[in-house]
């Protein structure tokens, strides 16, 4: 018994630290909802000009298609996007043989820096 | 157990399965930042419970959309509150899903036999950026209608094929009532039924490897 009493189990271990971060993420969740709520927008209206604004998590895609323009423009509206998700697909296959985790960091890296940068850029 | 229980457990035979479940060893050192997955799953349910919430009094119409939003947020009881814990959800749930990416990563977690629950966990990470997508539109204002605009053009973009996949993201030419029913469709049933099937994947196979060692 002695042996076994070191070894973590998923109950009541871990269990119990789950439920902790579980209070905690709707603590956030409920804070932020209290503070921030959503306001309504503005009825559609065809006759005023508006400036599309996506959502925090499009910001970099939508940064990224000022880059290319005319022609081009599939190389970031289609192309990158689907470029990043494969990428980010293959990590654990990219991570093979001597210098795989390397390549992995770098691979990783390119996409969390790209993600921030754009996003970033669209705001300022 | 109390009798009820036993008597369901006789039939239903849920005891033994998670008994094995609760009592699995996990690695001695763990951190909080293994929670970081469960927190993003949190959220998720969040969502799904206060999306069947708003689904009572959102009407999916070119007409009707923003009038409900509207009551929802003025009249019904606690209505804006819902959607403010809705939105809320939402982006904390892409945030908590982008740190839990970042965890696996560092502790390299997503090596084989782990590999394939990487991918499921990069599909899952897709069906939520798609679930914002189709979800910034439902509330038919300003904001969600050019947004959404710029956001389908993107599709006519691709060579040959652009302008028939542009048509059928709208539903026609122009982003109009039929694109809000599209949507919606998509936003409660196809995509949470497909981040359902992609996190019983996920846990799964989570339950069946273990937990990676921690470096």
């Amino acid at each position: 018994m002695g042996k076994d009493r070191k070894e973590k189990r998923f109950y009541p271990d871990y269990l119990s630290e789950i439920i902790f971060a579980i209070l905690v993420s709707i603590e956030i969740l409920t804070i932020l909802a209290l503070l921030y709520y959503p306001s309504i927008g503005r009825q559609i209206d065809f006759t005023r000009p508006f400036q599309p604004r996506p959502e925090w998590y499009f910001l970099w895609l939508y940064q990224f298609v000022r880059y290319f323009p005319g022609k081009s423009a599939f190389l970031g509206t289609v192309m990158i996007p689907l470029i990043s998700v494969l990428l980010l697909l293959l990590i654990p296959y990219i991570d093979r043989g001597k210098n795989g985790r390397l390549k992995a960091i770098a691979v990783g890296s390119i996409l969390l820096l790209m993600f921030l940068i754009l996003t970033l850029l669209s705001v300022l | 157990m109390g009798k009820i229980f036993d008597w369901i457990d006789s039939r239903f035979g849920v005891k033994e399965p998670h008994k094995r479940f609760l009592q699995r060893p996990v690695p001695e050192n763990i951190n909080y930042s293994y929670c970081l997955g469960g927190m993003a799953f949190t959220y998720f349910l969040m969502l799904a419970f206060t999306g069947i919430l708003l689904s009572i009094y959102y009407v999916p119409s070119e007409k009707e959309a923003f009038k409900s939003v509207v009551m929802i947020t003025n009249e019904v009881t606690l209505g804006w509150l819902v959607r403010s814990l809705h939105k809320w959800s939402a982006n904390l749930f892409i945030i908590f899903i982008i740190l839990h990416t970042i965890r696996v990563f560092v502790y390299k977690a997503y090596r084989p036999p782990r590999d394939l629950n990487w991918m499921a966990g990069v599909f899952g990470f897709v069906t939520a950026m798609a679930s914002g997508f189709t979800g910034y539109l439902l509330p038919w204002d300003q904001k969600a209608y050019w947004a959404t605009e710029v956001g389908t053009s993107m599709f006519g973009t691709v060579p040959l094929i652009g302008d028939y996949l542009m048509y059928a993201v709208r539903g026609g030419l122009d982003i109009n009532g039929t694109t809000l029913i599209r949507f919606y469709s998509l936003h409660i049933l196809y995509l949470p039924v497909s981040m359902a099937v992609v996190l019983w994947a996920h846990f799964h196979m989570v339950k069946k490897q273990g937990i990676a060692k921690s470096l």
